[in-house]
């Protein structure tokens, strides 16, 4: 009886254990893991999981595919806006040369006025001498390195000469650059030309061929270009 | 007094044992849960027979764990068969836990109003043999 009563007590007291064991060790499993993980949803759970991102993968795809389709349309015109950009860089290129918005070199001719004892220069001599290097085609021309655009005034204004707002002083270097020839032999005609006439009125007149004369660009406090009151007229 | 001492010496090393076992992948503690709920079952109804004075050694241990493993193997074949069969497992234990926590319940009840009627025949008779 006694040994019978040990053995119960014994296997109660494993029994016990086993159990509780198990218990506890579910408990901690529940607590430890995240309910949120992949690794330990549940089946259905990974079910519904797997359609929604399949949904959404399939979703993504179709976006991904159009996307593509506008990226290919934008390359398509970026390769024609590329054409049509370089066309407008040359033009631009070409109309800042015209404006005189850049610095120039070329071929060309300079004349150098100086004031003497006898004779001053007036600011119409340096408007002839303009006028005529424009007619014998001169592409830029500069007064003492102060660019003639098509707005620059060349204006006297009491005992001094302002060009594009500045004044300027004796003596006046005026280059100019186009055909060499042409503009010198336009000048130097016998009797009419620009320096024999004035040199016969007693000015100090130099004229010269030189190549690669640099002008510089436009630089002036008044803003170049910049027009307020001439509008476009629209064409219907 | 063997017994509780037994009792409490199984729930401490069960304890220790149990939290330091490594951990149980999640998707077994389904089948982990079933089986506790399975063994807490036989215990009650061990609890409720002995106080019967019905308990046998070999009921509650083949019960403990053979409900335990048919509940696993039930649950286990639920799933291949796509059948929440655990769930039943759940209704079935938790149910039959209720009906011996009653069964103990009721016991200890009647006990105390047994001995309550007891005290006042007793009391009765006291009088009684006193006049």
């Amino acid at each position: 009886m006694k040994k019978q009563k040990i053995y119960i007590v014994v296997i109660i007291g494993l029994v016990t254990m086993l159990l509780v064991a198990v218990m506890f060790a579910q408990f901690k499993t529940i607590e430890e893991t995240d309910i949120t993980g992949i690794e330990t949803a549940r089946e259905t759970e990974l079910r519904t999981m797997l359609s929604s991102w399949k949904e959404k993968y399939e979703e993504t795809a179709q976006r991904l595919t159009e996307t593509q389709n506008t990226i290919d349309e934008y390359k398509r015109t970026i390769a024609s806006n590329e054409e049509s950009s370089e066309i407008l860089d040359q033009e631009l290129e070409q109309t800042n040369l015209l404006l005189g918005k850049t610095d120039v070199v070329g071929n060309g001719v300079i004349v150098t006025l100086t004031d003497n004892d006898v004779q001053t220069i007036s600011a119409d001599d340096l408007l002839v001498l303009v006028n005529e290097l424009r007619l014998a085609g001169a592409e830029a021309i500069s007064i003492n390195d102060k660019r003639i655009v098509n707005m620059s005034e060349i204006v006297a204004v009491g005992d001094s000469i302002l060009v594009n707002t500045e004044r300027v002083t004796s003596p006046y270097v005026v280059k100019a650059i186009g055909d060499q020839t042409y503009l010198f032999s336009a000048l130097s005609l016998k009797n009419s030309g620009f320096i024999d006439t004035h040199t016969s009125n007693g000015e100090t007149v130099e004229l010269v061929q030189q190549n690669n004369i640099t002008i510089p660009a436009y630089s002036s406090s008044r803003e170049l270009m910049s027009l307020n009151y001439a509008k476009e007229v629209e064409e219907e | 007094m063997m017994l509780f001492i037994a009792i409490l010496i199984g729930c401490i090393v069960g304890a220790l044992i149990g939290v330091n076992i490594p951990m149980i992948p999640y998707t077994y503690s389904g089948y982990l849960a079933i089986a506790i709920i399975a063994a807490l079952d036989s215990v009650f109804g061990a609890i409720s027979s002995s106080l019967q004075k019905k308990f046998d050694m070999k009921i509650f241990i083949s019960g403990f764990f053979v409900n335990a493993i048919l509940a696993m193997a039930l649950t286990y074949l639920g799933q291949k068969l796509n059948v929440d069969i655990h769930l039943a497992a759940v209704v079935v234990f938790v149910g039959r836990m209720f009906n011996n926590l009653g069964t103990i319940r009721r016991y200890y009840v009647e006990k105390i109003t047994d001995r309550k009627i007891i005290a006042k025949a007793e009391a009765t008779i006291k009088e009684s043999k006193k006049q």
